[in-house]
């Protein structure tokens, strides 16, 4: 009996929670309108409410900075929102790339004990 | 004549209805959400320690994943070892920590504890079902050797990542 209203309570938990979300999984980059400067499309849904800040990055393999561009490389996005990223990346560095990732940042009064940082990585093949 | 007609006229008509059926189409593509269900509570049962552990006076992060299809992504959760906020300390601290299943949609989950990988104040594992795992974590530190610790707010951050395979 007690199992069952566990399981039904988590079920439940979920509506209530904060999510954080970054697609598309796998990105292609493609020429962009600057010659040498390859481009991607990322899509951001923010489903946290205690995060309306998010910073971009991107990494090698070995998760190594690369350098990139973007219009904001940390933005501001609303609870519920949703977001087109648009990240130029060198086209000498296009073997190197490997991960674009999203990470939240919270504000210092939004955080009461332990925060949740969240990163959400998808994979440049 | 006219009862071909009206037979005729009576086809097309059928097959003009058939025309105007329209499917729908979905698609679901990979994707991995980090939720945050719970947000941890530091308990403080001695004077030298904080925990989030609820027999100490705590409340455990709860991050939940999500993950659409199976063997796509690896979570990457880690436990705090540094304070993001806290009154000015001159002792050292000692930080420890666990990450844990609490809690899956799938059956085929079971295995993921077992499976785990710990390194430093990492855990991975290797999200290899469809659906939600829920994640415990497990935060302690302790202050110079029984020294209290300042009175104040301390703040400290687990990390929840998702890294597409």
């Amino acid at each position: 009996m007690y199992s069952k209203l566990i399981s039904c309570l988590l079920v439940l938990i979920p509506s209530l929670s904060n999510g954080h979300e970054l697609t598309p999984t796998y990105p292609k980059l493609r020429p962009s309108y600057i010659d040498g400067v390859l481009v991607t499309d990322m899509h951001m849904w923010n489903r946290r409410e205690d995060a309306q800040y998010y910073e971009i990055n991107v990494y090698d393999d070995e998760w190594n900075p690369i350098p990139f561009a973007a219009t904001e490389r940390i933005f501001q996005i609303d609870y519920l929102a949703h977001k087109e990223l648009e990240i130029y990346i060198r086209e000498k560095d296009e073997e190197k790339v490997e991960y674009i990732c999203t990470t939240s940042k919270q504000l210092k009064e939004d955080v009461k004990s332990t925060g949740i940082k969240s990163m959400i990585c998808s994979r440049v093949r | 004549m006219f009862k071909s007609i009206v037979t005729l006229g009576a086809l097309l008509m059928a097959t003009s209805a058939f025309a105007v059926d329209s499917p729908i189409t979905g698609n679901v593509s990979s994707k991995c959400s980090v939720y945050t269900d719970t947000a941890g509570v530091y308990g403080n049962p001695n004077p030298d320690e904080l925990s989030t552990l609820p027999a100490d006076g705590g409340v455990m992060p709860i991050i939940r994943y999500d993950v659409t299809i199976a063997d796509y992504y690896t979570a990457k959760l880690s436990w705090p070892n540094s304070f993001t906020s806290a009154p000015s300390l001159t002792d050292s601290l000692t930080w420890d920590g666990e990450i844990e299943v609490a809690s899956t949609s799938d059956t085929g989950m079971a295995g993921y504890e077992a499976a785990k990988i710990e390194y430093e104040n990492h855990t991975e594992y290797d999200l290899t079902v469809a659906g939600s795992t829920w994640f415990k974590v497990t935060s302690n530190v302790t202050y110079g050797v029984d020294k209290p610790l300042p009175g104040g707010e301390y703040k400290a951050n687990v990390t929840a990542v998702c890294i597409a395979n």
